[in-house]
């Protein structure tokens, strides 16, 4: 492929490949993305391209790998184009038909198609999906189209051409000047406008100057930027190659953790394929603009995609935060002038440029534009990835998107920030997700990890389950941090165990305070979040385990005992036979009685007495009834 | 450099541009509290006890002021409210974290932190992972022997692998600056090393005691300056350290320092070389370095001495009790035909000196001279005799000791002796044996005498032949000496010598 030389020549190659595709040629797309993977969909992409074959239709359909449409509860996701098609949970047993019915014949099968839990209606097309009504999907919309691998899919939809318009039609403060009328804030968890950012960083004097992207996404349940990187690699390149030119940086580095193996391989892939094409390396497009990125892969630390400690991990040594008063946009990676952003934030650039900062900003609130993509999971039907504008309620999104509390459980809390954020109660639901109102509720938006809750979740626990995270987590150069945390995880261990005591709850409010001022880093600054929130929301479940040695939700291993209800019991032996404690006690036709004394809280029983009988159940806070004597224990079943 | 006026506790303080707070306020004498700060090494801001509350344009935050620098009209505040609040909450996790650590003890009674709420999980642990032993390893020794393993909550000092035995791996120098820099004494140099750290050896205190390798010989010295030895100097071993370098206020280190000739036209030379200790060990009779007990008297006065090893204590080495009774053997090594024919002249009244100031240090130790004759020459030195025995319990035994046996079991010597005066052979257990060595000639004289093209005497001392009327002459002219250089004198004739030469010296200019 001969370097494109010039915007012309840009333009050329873009009419080059759509002309080169036939638009009416059926194409399949499925869901490649880590998600589907796991989910089998390597299976489902043979038997598809072997059905393609068997059928005599080779050459004629398409089989494409893309990126992750975000449904990831009902992967395996599969799209057919033309028609728009979006099939669920397809099998390899399910290619057959797809290639026969769909692909030949037109039509739509369904049992693979959407299905509303309510009405029982179905919808063909992606948009009639209530999952994705509510969505504006700016960053994620193109998933399904784009084979990260290949290239020209991203220039056929009219990639690079906000880096064309950057390089020759705008300055670089002009470009800054955009992207700061449009608002645009960090995606990573911080939402530093990032105009101000890249403004700094072209400002100092020093040079040579850097970019980075931080695609090291630590926070548990996040997977967002994963999507964006693996999905759509082109995006992120664009963006940053746009940065690049703002602030006068020729070299950037793509710090991708270790555990993303997919995003660094196709991100290496991108960035191969755009330096053939000349969208990268010394002479973007012939407009003298040079730029080269490189690889950077991370080794298992979440405090790593702290910003400065992100650096320092370039830099070959131990990741560990520094102290920022000299920012890092001014002394950074080996001391020069360094611009980092978060992977969303860069695939918001090119779209910034090519449709106008006037454009995005009528998108989202006064204090956050744009789009957020959201990572949905936990106790919530619909669980993926959604991306919505900026001010959406969280109502809408557990409830109108994510389709509500899966079993007819009630809703409790949704976590938003990861383990530097905090929990949201029921009846806060109707706050708009945007930086300050978050921030207002004691939480924060965060990189985007949205943990639904339900009553079965105990709120202490969800804390300690977060400090257990950091402890591990924290670099722990700090005292307040790493000293703190272990302090407050003692507390909670104490208190989920039955250890609790009075004051506990004001020691851990007063310990807080410290950790947050006198922190080096916002890892351990925002530690107490979890805490804090939690407390403040949810005082009297912490209270239950102090004062009544009680888990409400009945979660806490220590707290809880299991019970056999004599009344329901109906001897199947099923418990029995599957007690790993062997505490079980009772026999054909005799009630089952548990052992509290062997009993281990491991829950097998109730997860295995039938349905019908339901004779199991969890009880906190009060000991267990007496057992029945031996002689009443003969079951008597009434003649039916 | 430019000049930073900021304002700490409400007091006005001038810096330098480049500073810190905390190196602003102590310049200003102001205290902020640390623990993992230190001078020579780079900043850390680990331990977070020096944060403090700044003001800025109506904001206030919380910064560390061993990494935040100054800047103009800044306002800091060392002790405010939330700054006292948050320094408490501090000290009580690192009393948890290290209850035993007597500098946080301190921290914690200065602050009114009488106990910790918190959960101890080890009550002998010392480590408040500082980081100084690491950094000062990797920064000024250059050895990286230790450093920081594990993250969070597991983080710990240890060595590559937490191997300490294996000597190809043991980059460890054994030099101990981390258990020097350690505040709260948690490093032991064996969990590092199986090296064995090698004290360096004071000459000056013949052995008993160490030196570093940038020293001052003696207090006395003159010039008091302090000497690098190169043989030991870190600097020179690895490249690193140089701190000595840094903050020498005038800047006298000169790394890069040779020796240098210097050619100088003169008119006369003074020989003042001195003297050396005879070396006792040979004398195997003694039992000197088998018998640990028996010590030299050159040993003797620095361990009586106020600025010695022991502060002046008389510790015999074998225990470190004060002795109830010495004995010192005169003549070693002198009036001997097998080794120093001649008398050393000034043995037997340092002896008399020494065995006073046992008595006066520790009353009740009571001492006995072994001599063969009392060479007391000298205005009231029989005076001084006669004092010994009468105020001070000295007891003259008049006897050349034969042998220096021990008693296994206490490691008391056992002097065996003829006393002349009854004829009688005995034997006189004591807690401790002084060796009143002879003066040799100073080590290197005959080169020098070579060098000068000067004679030396049958005794290898300056030969000054032309005694009495030219006392302080050598055999050539223009060359003098004075002093040990010419024989074994005391410190008032040394002196009046001195005078004798430098006039002679002088004589000799004034003619050519």
């Amino acid at each position: 492929m001969s370097g494109v030389k010039s915007r012309a020549d840009l333009e050329k190659l873009r009419r080059a490949i759509l002309s080169g595709r036939d638009f009416a040629k059926p194409c399949i797309s499925v869901c490649a993305g880590t998600g589907c993977l796991a989910l089998g969909c390597k299976k489902v992409i043979a038997a598809l391209r072997d059905e393609v074959q068997k059928q005599g239709l080779e050459g004629r359909v398409e089989v494409k790998e893309t990126g992750c449409p975000g449904f990831c509860e009902k992967g395996t996701v599969v799209v057919v184009y033309p028609q728009g098609i979006c099939y669920l949970k397809v099998t390899p047993d399910d290619a057959a038909e797809v290639v026969s019915q769909t692909v030949n014949a037109g039509k739509a099968i369904d049992h693979l198609l959407y299905t509303d839990p309510v009405s029982g209606q179905k919808a063909i097309h992606e948009h009639e999906i209530p999952f994705y009504q509510k969505q504006m999907r700016f960053l994620l919309g193109n998933n399904s189209r784009i084979d990260p691998k290949n290239i020209d899919d991203y220039i056929a939809l009219g990639g690079y051409d906000a880096l064309a318009k950057a390089l020759f039609q705008m300055s670089p403060e002009g470009v800054i000047e955009e992207v700061r009328r449009s608002g645009l804030r960090g995606r990573g968890g911080g939402g530093f406008p990032a105009a101000r950012k890249w403004q700094t960083v072209r400002d100092a004097k020093d040079g040579p100057k850097y970019v980075v992207v931080n695609c090291d996404e630590g926070d548990p349940g996040a997977f967002m930027d994963r999507a964006l990187m693996e999905g759509n690699p082109h995006s992120v390149l664009e963006g940053l190659a746009i940065a690049a030119y703002a602030l006068g940086a020729h070299e950037g580095f793509i710090y991708v953790r270790a555990e993303y193996p997919l995003a660094v391989e196709n991100a290496a892939v991108a960035i191969q394929q755009a330096e053939n094409y000349g969208l990268l390396g010394d002479n973007i497009l012939g407009s003298g603009f040079g730029f080269r990125v490189k690889i950077q892969r991370g080794a298992g630390a979440f405090v790593s995609g702290e910003s400065s400690a992100l650096m320092t991990a370039i830099e070959g040594r131990v990741g560990e935060p520094r102290p920022k008063y000299v920012h890092t946009s001014e002394r950074g990676v080996w001391g020069r002038p360094t611009c980092l952003n978060n992977v969303e934030t860069l695939a918001n650039v090119p779209i910034i440029i090519n449709r106008g900062a006037d454009w995005y900003a009528e998108i989202g609130t006064e204090g956050s534009k744009g789009t957020k993509i959201f990572s949905l999971v936990g106790k919530v039907n619909n669980t993926g990835l959604v991306e919505v504008p900026m001010g959406i309620s969280l109502r809408d999104i557990v409830f109108g998107i994510g389709g509500g509390i899966p079993g007819g459980k009630e809703f409790k809390a949704v976590q938003t920030g990861g383990p530097s954020g905090g929990c949201i109660p029921e009846r806060l639901l109707d706050s708009g997700v945007d930086f300050d109102e978050l921030g207002s509720l004691g939480s924060m938006m965060g990189s985007g990890g949205m943990i639904v809750m339900d009553e079965d979740t105990c709120m202490v626990d969800t804390a300690r389950y977060f400090l257990d995270f950091l402890a591990d987590e924290s670099c722990g150069k700090c005292t307040p941090c790493r000293e703190g945390i272990r302090q407050m995880l003692s507390i909670l261990n104490g208190i989920c165990e039955g250890r609790g005591k009075d004051g506990d709850i004001e020691l851990l409010q007063e310990l807080s305070v410290a950790i947050r001022e006198t922190s080096l880093c916002a890892l351990g600054a925002t530690a107490p979040n979890p805490v804090l929130t939690t407390i403040q929301y949810f005082r009297d479940e912490y209270e239950a385990h102090i004062r009544d040695r009680r888990c409400p939700a009945h979660v806490c291993r220590e707290l809880i005992s299991y019970y056999i209800d004599p009344a329901r019991c109906q001897a199947c032996l099923i418990c029995l036979k599957n007690c790993p404690a062997e505490a079980i006690s009772g026999g054909k036709d005799r009630i089952h009685v548990i052992d509290q004394s062997r009993c281990t809280r491991c829950g097998n029983c109730l997860d295995l007495c039938p349905t019908r009988f339901a004779a199991v159940r969890k009880m906190s806070g009060q000991p267990v009834p007496p057992s029945l004597p031996e002689e009443d224990r003969l079951l008597v079943r009434s003649e039916e | 450099m430019n000049e930073v006026v900021l304002e700490i506790d409400g007091k006005e303080v001038r810096a330098v541009e480049g500073m810190t707070i905390l190196e602003a306020a102590r310049s200003a004498a102001i205290d902020i509290p640390s623990l993992c700060y230190h001078r020579a090494l780079t900043p850390y801001g680990g331990c977070r006890l020096c944060t403090v509350e700044i003001c800025n344009e109506g904001r206030s935050r919380m910064v560390t002021s061993c990494v935040y620098p100054v800047a103009e009209g800044l306002v800091v505040k060392t002790r405010s409210d939330a700054v006292v609040r948050d320094r408490k909450m501090l000290i009580e996790l690192m009393l948890a974290q290290a209850p035993g650590a007597r500098v946080i003890q301190d921290l914690a009674a200065e602050y009114g932190v009488s106990e910790t709420r918190f959960e101890v999980e080890d009550p002998e642990n010392l480590c408040i992972l500082c980081g100084l032993c690491a950094r000062v390893c990797e920064e000024r020794v250059g050895a990286s022997a230790i450093n920081f393993v594990g993250r969070g909550v597991k983080r710990r000092v240890e060595t590559p692998f937490q191997l300490t035995s294996d000597v190809d791996f043991d980059v460890c120098l054994a030099c101990g600056s981390c258990a020097s820099v350690c505040p709260t004494g948690a490093i032991k140099l064996e969990d590092i090393t199986a090296k064995k750290p090698v004290p360096l050896s004071s000459e000056f205190e013949m052995g008993l005691g160490t030196r570093a390798p940038v020293y001052i010989p003696f207090p006395q010295a003159v010039p008091k300056v302090a000497a690098l030895d190169r043989n030991r100097c870190l600097h020179f071993a690895t490249g690193q350290c140089a701190i000595c370098q840094e903050f020498c206020e005038p800047g006298a280190i000169d790394f890069s320092q040779e020796d240098e000739i210097v050619e100088l036209e003169v008119g006369a030379v003074i020989v003042a070389s001195g003297f050396d200790l005879f070396d006792v060990s040979g004398l195997t009779e003694y039992g000197y370095g088998k018998i640990e007990n028996v010590i030299t008297a050159m040993e003797f006065e620095r361990l009586t001495a106020a600025s010695g090893p022991t502060m002046g204590e008389l510790r015999r080495p074998s225990d470190g009790r004060v002795p109830g009774n010495v004995a010192f053997i005169q003549c070693v090594g002198s009036r001997d035909i097998n080794n120093k024919a001649y008398c050393s002249a000034v043995c037997c009244m340092h002896a008399t000196k020494e065995a006073i100031l046992a008595s006066e240090h520790h009353p009740g130790t009571k001492s006995t001279i072994f001599y063969m004759d009392m060479r007391a020459v000298g205005k009231r030195y029989q005076e001084y005799v006669e004092r010994a025995k009468t105020e001070y319990d000295v007891t003259y035994i008049r006897g050349r000791p034969g042998e220096v046996a021990m008693d296994r079991e206490t490691g008391n010597p056992i002097v065996w002796y003829t006393d002349t005066a009854t004829g009688e052979t005995k034997m006189c257990e004591t807690e401790l044996v002084v060796l009143c060595q002879a003066l040799s000639p100073s080590n290197g004289v005959a080169e020098l005498a070579d060098l000068l093209d000067i004679r030396l005497d049958a005794d290898g001392f300056v030969s000054t032949p032309e005694k009495p009327f030219r006392p302080v002459d050598t055999t050539r002219h223009g060359i003098f000496a004075c002093g040990c250089a010419h024989g074994p004198r005391d410190i008032p004739d040394s002196v009046i010598q001195a005078s004798a030469a430098a006039a002679r010296a002088a004589e000799v200019l004034t003619d050519s």
